[in-house]
């Protein structure tokens, strides 16, 4: 991952007008992408997110704003020149969006057309099918195939041009999970094999977690926060990007089931309910045990999680404690100094940190 | 062919009128069919890509060619037939016979098949128009590349929907005098209580009918790989 900028876009807002009715898709938004990142927009679905990378290859024409792609400004460029630069940005959609009427083969070739000659473009489809996976397929029609095989090939499709550039929207939202891992796994090969940036839109942070390096959050046209993956993920500051993370570390799930335990449990004075986040090194303490040595500290797991983003283990585990009142304060005073965020819950709060 | 003797007395010495009146229909269905064809695909391939979110999209250039197809539609065609006739005259040179019914007849079928051809182009996803576009297309290869490609499966059939209703035309357009089985079927058979001669014309024009029918539902189930 280098610090030149590939895609930038500036201040771009997107206004739709229909029967009266003002829609302000993407309100000033402004996101830099660089090359060979595999950078996530996370949000619900209406946020503007494929609005906005729409945008990029002009698909989507800003109301206000500049798109620069690769040095070129995409706003200023004639038709020709467009289709050009559209050749370097490849995009995957949700729908997959194949031809019908064309094989396997036939759906990757087609940008090829008129650009190789017959020779050459067998060979390069060969090649790509062989890229995805789906070799034998290639005289097979859409209809023939899994929505995951469908998928394969359309990102062999948007890669025939040799795009630098890989803009996926919503591309593994109408998959199974297992399938949405193999294609997500093919998306970080591609970005390791061939260098390519990828431009990931999804409402699911679980994909964002497997495959980017970053991440920007968006809620009602805007970017509401963004930044690389690992400090998203351990210090998300708006309610939606918790929100996210918690749904896809499954800690909501696992409170609302310790919640309704909670009363079962009968937390005394000298009991406390409390989260423990915990980033990268901190991880390989034996907290648990130093806990109980030092302080007299016993701590019940209710729930625990290890992420590994980007190689950098995030840890997060429920526990109820149970000490002294000052021996519970030194220890969390230990917990602090070691890096370790903690949360006070009550099992009357329905949101957590 | 005794049975045939005796069910069609009439029909059975005319041979050679049934054989002409065969040729009269199919050549202005043919001939039809061409101009009308090249036409209706025009207009129709018009209406689709300038519509508004098409990939041409032209306000002006869409009501022009929606407003010709209605307006050409809203006529009923055997009084088409009369009002055009100073245009045939012009074209053709006679307002009457085989070849003057022509220009009614491309007039008569040419927006219905427009209009046909945008409908079954409008079933081609979006989608697939703007994955086209994302990978360089232009709009002449997304006309021909993608919509006439992925659309051609639903041009057949409205072809042949489209074929059918101009045989019928050309009956109507026979019967006032431009030749064929519909004049065969109703200035013979029908004036001179004939009516075998009208019950073998209809027959040969369901034969024809039916042939097109065939072709065009195995060409059509050929092209199709939607399921």
């Amino acid at each position: 991952m280098t610090n030149e900028a590939i895609i930038e876009l500036k201040n771009i807002d997107v206004t739709f007008h229909n029967k009266g009715q003002t829609v302000n898709a993407v309100k000033d938004v402004s996101l830099t992408v660089n090359r060979g990142d595999i950078y996530g927009v996370v949000g619900y679905s209406g946020a503007g997110k494929s609005t906005l990378v729409r945008v990029i290859n002009r698909l989507q024409p800003p109301t206000a704003g500049t798109v620069v792609v690769n040095g070129q400004d995409i706003l200023h460029l004639t038709p020709r020149k467009l289709r050009a630069a559209r050749t370097k940005i490849g995009m995957i959609f949700q729908h997959f969006n194949l031809m019908d009427a064309r094989t396997i083969a036939d759906n990757v070739g087609y940008p090829l057309r008129f650009r190789l000659s017959k020779k050459n473009r067998q060979e390069k489809v060969a090649h790509l099918l062989d890229l995805v996976g789906l070799s034998e397929k290639a005289n097979d029609y859409p209809a023939q195939l899994s929505g995951g095989q469908k998928q394969r090939v359309a990102i062999a499709r948007a890669l025939a041009n040799d795009p630098e550039i890989l803009i996926s929207d919503e591309a593994t939202s109408a998959l199974d999970p297992k399938t949405t891992s193999s294609i997500l796994e093919l998306l970080k090969r591609l970005n390791k094999e061939l260098g390519l940036t990828v431009v990931l839109i999804t409402h699911e942070m679980e994909a964002v977690k497997e495959i980017c390096n970053k991440v920007a959050v968006m809620e009602s046209g805007e970017i509401i926060e963004r930044g690389d993956l690992v400090s998203i993920f351990s210090q998300p500051k708006k309610p939606l990007t918790q929100d996210f993370i918690n749904t896809a570390t499954q800690i909501n799930q696992a409170l609302e089931k310790i919640y309704k335990q909670a009363s079962a449990l009968n937390l005394s004075d000298h009991q406390q309910l409390v989260q423990l986040q915990y980033v990268g090194a901190s991880t390989d303490a034996p907290l648990i045990t130093e806990l109980y040595k030092r302080y007299d500290v016993v701590s019940n797991i209710l729930y625990g999680n290890v992420e590994i983003l980007q190689d950098t283990p995030l840890g997060n585990l429920i526990v109820v404690m149970s000490g002294e009142p000052d021996k519970l304060q030194d220890a969390w005073q230990y917990c602090q100094d070691a890096g370790i965020k903690i949360t006070h819950l009550k099992p009357t709060d329905s949101e957590v940190a | 062919m005794s049975w045939f003797a005796k069910y069609f007395p009439n029909a059975v010495t005319m041979k050679s009128d049934f054989i002409q009146a065969t040729g009269e229909t199919l050549y202005m269905t043919l001939i039809t069919a061409v101009v009308a064809g090249i036409l209706g695909m025009i207009i129709g391939v018009g209406l689709i890509v300038t519509q508004p979110g098409g990939i041409l999209e032209n306000r002006i250039i869409y009501n022009i060619f929606d407003k010709i197809v209605n307006l050409c539609r809203s006529i009923p065609f055997v009084i088409l037939l009369a009002v055009i006739a100073p245009l045939t005259r012009l074209i053709v040179g006679t307002a009457i016979g085989t070849t003057a019914a022509i220009v009614p007849l491309v007039i008569g079928s040419a927006p219905f098949y427009a209009r046909q051809i945008q409908n079954a182009l409008a079933e081609v996803d979006h989608g697939v128009i703007e994955a086209a576009e994302s990978v360089g297309s232009g709009p002449m290869g997304i006309i021909f590349r993608v919509y006439l490609k992925e659309g051609l499966a639903d041009i057949i059939r409205s072809s042949v929907l489209t074929l059918i209703s101009l045989i019928d035309l050309t009956a109507m357009a026979g019967a006032i005098g431009g030749g064929g089985l519909g004049n065969l079927a109703i200035n013979v058979g029908y004036s001179r209580f004939e009516t075998d001669v009208t019950v073998l014309a209809m027959l040969i024009i369901l034969v024809i009918v039916f042939a097109i029918q065939l072709v065009g539902d195995l060409l059509a189930r050929r092209v199709d790989h939607t399921a």
